[in-house]
Formats: C-alpha cells, sequence, structure tokens
C-alpha cells in the first residue's frame, strides 16, 4: 500500500510543472503567429540586423501596413463576400432540405436519404477537373458565384446531417399546433425551426464560413481578374513575387486575419464549442 | 425519427418535395455529375474542349506505368505515416490541459489553442514557406543560434549525406532530399486545435474523484494516461486518425502552395492529387487527371470501407 494523498504543497508544485510544459508547447505553436506581428512592422534591414525582438516603436514602418491595406483590402471584401453569402445561402437550402427529411416519412424518403448520405463516403478529389469544366460550360468561369454555389453545394450532406436529427428533436405538438392555425410549411420553418435552433445554426454557420474562408484551390482555377481575387489566390500572387519586401508581406498576412480575428473576439465561445462539435465532419 | 406518413396524406402534402429540390439540384449538379463526368471522362483523351477521342482503358494503361504516379503513391504513404505520429502532440496538450485542477485557466489554454484557427491557413503555411527559406529563414537561424546545426553536420559527416555543411546555409526547399522532411517538419510542435478541443470534449467524462482515487493507489502519471484518459479518448483518437489518412491522401494544397505545381525540384514533393492537378492544369491532359483522379478515389473509397467496417465509431 502506498501512502495518503500526496500533501497540497507538492500537488501545487506538479501543477506548475503543468502549466509550464503547456506554455512552451503552446508558445511554440504561436511562433509563426508572433514572428508575423513583429516583422510586419520592420524593413529587410531592419529585420536582418535584428530578426527576433519587436523592433522600438518609434520605428515601425507604417509604411508596410497602408501597403498591406492597399493590396489586400479588396481581396478581404470579396472573401467575406464569398464566405458570408455563402453560409447564409447554404444554411437556408439545407434547413429545408433537412425539414423534409425530419417531418414526414415520404415516399422515397429512405431512397434520397441514401442518395445524400452516400456522398459522406465519396471521396471529391477526383470531382475538381470534371468541375471546371462543368464551371467553364455555364459560364461561371472567372465569377465569384461559381465559388459560392459550389461552396453551397458542398456543405450540404453534413448540415443537412445535423439539421436533420436537430429538427427531429423539436416536440412534434408545435408543428401540429401550428398546423391547426392554418401555418404553411414554409411558415413552420421559419417561425418554429429557425428560432429554436439558434446555437446549432451558430455552430454550423461558423464552420461552414471557415470553410469557405481557408478555401483556395477552387479560386485559383475559377478566377482570373484580379478585382474578384480572394485572400487565397491574391496571396498566392503575392508570394510568387520576385523581390520580397517581408515587412510588407506579413503586415498583408495580418491584415487578411483581421476578419476572423474580429469574428473569434465576438463569438468566443460558439467558436471553441463549433471547433469541438466538428468532429462529426467526414 | 420522421414521422410516418399514409400515402394520401402525402399526396397532398406533395409541396413539400419542393423543400429538397434547391438541396438535390445543387448536389446532383455539383457532387453526382462531375463524379459521373470523371469516370465518363477518363476514357477519353481530353484536353479539356469539346473534341474527345475514345480511347478505351489507354488512360489507365498509362497511369499503370506512370513512374510519376508510382513515386507519389509512395511519397504520400511517408507522409501519412508521419502525419499519424504528429498526433501525439495534440494528445499529450489536451491531457495536460485536462489535468489542471482550475477550471479558468482549462477555458483559457482552450482558447489559446484555437488562436491558431483564426489566421487563414494559407497564411500559416506562407509563414512557414518563409521559415525554410535558406538565407532569410527562421528555421536555419534557429538551428545555428541552439547548436543544432552543428549536431546536424556531426551526423551527416557520420553518414556521409553531404546534405549539412558548416558553412552553407540549409536549403530546405531547394534540396530535393530535404524536401520530404520539410513536409514534415512543417508545423511544428503541430498541435491540431480541433484535435486538442475533441479530445478535451472526451476526457471531460472524467470525474475528479477517478484522478484522487488513482492518487491513493499511488498510480504514476504515465500509468493514468495509459489505462484512465487513453481509453476514454480511443474513439475520438480513431476519428481523428480516419480523417486525417483520408484528408492526407487526398490533400495536395500543402504541396502546391510550398513547392509549386510540379511538387519542387526532383518533382520529390508530388503526390497523387498534385499530380492530377499537373497534368490537368499544366499538360492540359484533363482525360488523364480524370484517370488519376479516380484511381486516388477507388483507393481511399476502399479504406472508407474497411475503416466503416472495422471501426465503430459512436456519436
Amino acid at each position: 500500500m502506498k501512502a495518503a494523498p500526496l500533501p497540497p504543497g507538492k500537488k501545487k508544485g506538479r501543477e506548475w510543472i503543468k502549466h509550464l510544459l503547456i506554455l512552451i508547447v503552446l508558445g511554440l505553436e504561436l511562433v509563426p503567429f508572433y514572428m508575423m506581428m513583429q516583422i510586419s512592422f520592420k524593413d529587410n534591414t531592419t529585420f536582418i540586423q535584428n530578426p527576433w525582438l519587436p523592433s522600438w516603436i518609434g520605428d515601425w514602418q507604417w509604411g508596410n501596413w497602408i501597403f498591406g491595406a492597399r493590396l489586400i483590402l479588396p481581396y478581404v471584401a470579396n472573401t467575406v463576400f464569398v464566405a458570408v453569402t455563402g453560409t447564409v445561402a447554404s444554411l437556408f437550402v439545407a434547413l429545408m432540405a433537412a425539414y423534409f427529411f425530419a417531418r414526414y416519412r415520404m415516399p422515397l424518403h429512405g431512397f434520397l436519404w441514401s442518395a445524400f448520405l452516400i456522398l459522406m463516403l465519396m471521396p471529391s478529389v477526383a470531382n475538381i477537373v470534371p468541375l471546371f469544366s462543368l464551371l467553364k460550360s455555364m459560364n461561371l468561369l472567372n465569377t465569384l458565384w461559381a465559388l459560392i454555389i459550389v461552396g453551397v453545394a458542398g456543405g450540404q450532406v453534413f448540415n443537412i446531417y445535423v439539421l436533420r436529427n436537430f429538427i427531429e428533436d423539436i416536440p412534434r405538438d408545435l408543428f401540429e399546433a401550428a398546423e391547426m392555425d392554418g401555418a404553411s410549411h414554409f411558415q413552420q420553418l421559419i417561425h418554429i425551426v429557425i428560432p429554436m435552433s439558434g446555437p446549432i445554426l451558430g455552430t454550423l454557420a461558423i464552420l461552414s464560413f471557415l470553410n469557405m474562408w481557408n478555401d483556395f484551390l477552387l479560386p485559383l482555377i475559377v478566377l482570373r481578374d484580379e478585382e474578384l481575387f480572394t485572400i487565397g489566390v491574391g496571396l498566392i500572387y503575392l508570394d510568387g513575387e520576385y523581390v520580397k519586401q517581408w515587412g510588407r508581406i506579413m503586415a498583408a498576412f495580418f491584415i487578411a486575419s483581421i476578419p476572423l480575428i474580429i469574428l473569434f473576439l465576438f463569438t468566443m465561445k460558439l467558436f471553441v464549442r463549433s471547433l469541438s462539435s466538428g468532429a462529426i465532419k467526414g | 425519427m420522421a414521422q410516418p406518413i399514409s400515402f394520401r396524406k402525402a399526396l397532398r402534402e406533395w409541396q413539400l418535395y419542393f423543400f429538397l429540390l434547391p438541396s438535390a439540384l445543387l448536389v446532383g449538379t455539383f457532387a453526382y455529375f462531375p463524379a459521373v463526368s470523371a469516370v465518363y471522362h477518363s476514357f477519353f483523351d481530353w484536353q479539356g474542349g469539346d473534341t474527345k477521342r475514345f480511347i478505351g482503358l489507354d488512360n489507365f494503361q498509362r497511369a499503370w506505368g506512370d513512374s510519376v504516379l508510382w513515386q507519389s503513391f509512395v511519397t504520400i504513404s511517408i507522409l501519412v505515416v508521419a502525419n499519424i505520429l504528429k498526433l501525439i502532440p495534440s494528445i499529450f496538450a489536451a491531457v495536460l490541459i485536462h489535468r489542471l485542477i482550475s477550471d479558468r485557466s482549462q477555458y483559457w489554454y482552450r482558447v489559446l489553442v484555437v488562436i491558431p484557427m483564426i489566421v487563414p491557413s494559407l497564411v500559416t503555411l506562407f509563414i512557414w514557406k518563409f521559415f525554410f527559406d535558406a538565407n532569410l529563414g527562421v528555421l536555419n537561424k534557429v538551428l545555428d543560434a541552439t547548436g543544432l546545426k552543428s549536431v546536424l553536420v556531426w551526423i551527416d559527416g557520420l553518414f556521409g549525406w553531404d546534405l549539412f555543411l558548416e558553412d552553407i546555409p540549409i536549403a530546405w526547399l531547394s534540396e530535393p532530399r530535404l524536401i520530404i522532411p520539410a513536409l514534415i517538419i512543417w508545423g511544428f510542435p503541430w498541435i491540431g486545435s480541433v484535435g486538442v478541443l475533441i479530445y478535451l470534449a472526451g476526457l471531460q467524462s472524467i470525474g475528479k474523484e477517478v484522478y484522487e482515487a488513482a492518487d491513493l493507489d499511488g498510480v504514476s502519471p504515465f500509468q493514468k494516461f495509459l489505462y484512465i484518459e487513453l481509453p476514454l479518448i480511443m474513439n475520438q483518437v480513431r476519428l481523428t486518425l480516419v480523417l486525417l489518412i483520408i484528408g492526407t491522401l487526398q490533400g495536395f494544397g500543402l504541396q502546391l502552395l510550398l513547392l509549386g505545381e510540379s511538387g519542387g525540384p526532383g518533382g520529390r514533393g508530388m503526390v497523387p492529387g498534385l499530380w492530377m492537378f499537373n497534368r490537368a492544369f499544366v499538360a492540359g491532359e484533363f482525360g488523364y487527371a480524370c484517370a488519376i483522379g479516380l484511381i486516388l478515389f477507388a483507393f481511399i473509397l476502399v479504406l472508407t470501407l474497411i475503416n466503416n467496417r472495422y471501426v465503430k465509431v459512436d456519436k
């Protein structure tokens, strides 16, 4: 038999080690962002002389930020447009389909459900080449709508899957009472389902927004005109320049991150919860 | 469960099908159609335009003899194994955070873990690309400053690799033999935000009493991990493992951004997805690209089916 619980003093001591270990690991994980921030205020010469520490506040190169903002803000605007429109449309379309699956077992219910679900198992890697020629024949190349529509279609299966389970848990009496009052299905969707699924819609919205925000492959093959570039393509072209002013590039990177930082600050709890539940995604 | 409905009532509710219509149209056009089109076009010599020529199985025959494709499958296998090992730091971090007594610090560390997610993934990648830069790059500076460089040079001398030399900066992304190591080192210390959060959610079900009981019995921290924590997050670990393997196999964004369309010097970073992309959008061989896509597709599908059969994941 070993002895009684450890004395409190020793326990405290172990706590301290855990904090230290976590801080070291997370600190290393955050090094790229620290570097991004401090380099964004330096020019190449200052960076070579002093790569590690932030430079003195009086020497900060605000020019980098002006350059970065001019370059990247139009791209940020495009990306916000795509991600917001795409997320809202994706959730609304998925909500309608989920309502169809959750309310009644209509004829063909089982067949249609499997037809959706099977897409979860199908790897999408082979799709990108035919998708390109499809968009070309639909005259959607070089438009932001292509990104939105494909994004909405891509998010359907997962969103419908989650929302169906959620709508099925809404008490049936609510729907029946509404029907007695002569509410159509569309009214039931607007007045019962949407108000009751606030948190789950928030979670799905964050996941869907992140997906569209981070996509660069589709924009890279679809977009040609610089005015239409999203952040992804814009940064790829910036990376391709020969003479690199790292300070300017890092400032552009930082500005590209600002919208998500704002979203994160306002929805910190929801954000953390969304990502924890993102596990079901497949 | 959805409510059963009589056929007669269903006829009266026929408008409900309109609810499904937008979603079905989108999925039909942008998920089913491309998939069918990929199968169809893999039997054609097709440059992406209107003209195409039926060539039977020639594309697949060509793929069988395509040494780049074979090599790319070897490369991706190495990366899959490396990525599996890279799950360990996330598990380690999650367990450490979970073992903290204070709920407040647990919450704040969780927020810290999420921070990398709010920077676009592309930006993180480009910052790493900058870290790998031979002359200005941060990685070489760290190796020099910590003396790790001399260790590498010493090991190099032992094996005669000629990769790490005393006075020459290490060219991470331009020396063919260093490309796979660079693709692995990328993202050090490999904490996956989503992974950590998922593991933490799994660990949540362990009560404080379990730890107190374990302390009473004098269980060592490592035994606690082996017998209490690991079994509880096994489901989550399996799930992340499956997603990771599938994701790595189909992914090629990392290679495209770090190394370019042809997989870097010597094509050492070429992976199957990138080769498909390269054939279609660089060489204009859309038919052959479809065939490569299908081969990769079949490969992943088999893995998914095996996984669904043998790995049960409870939600």
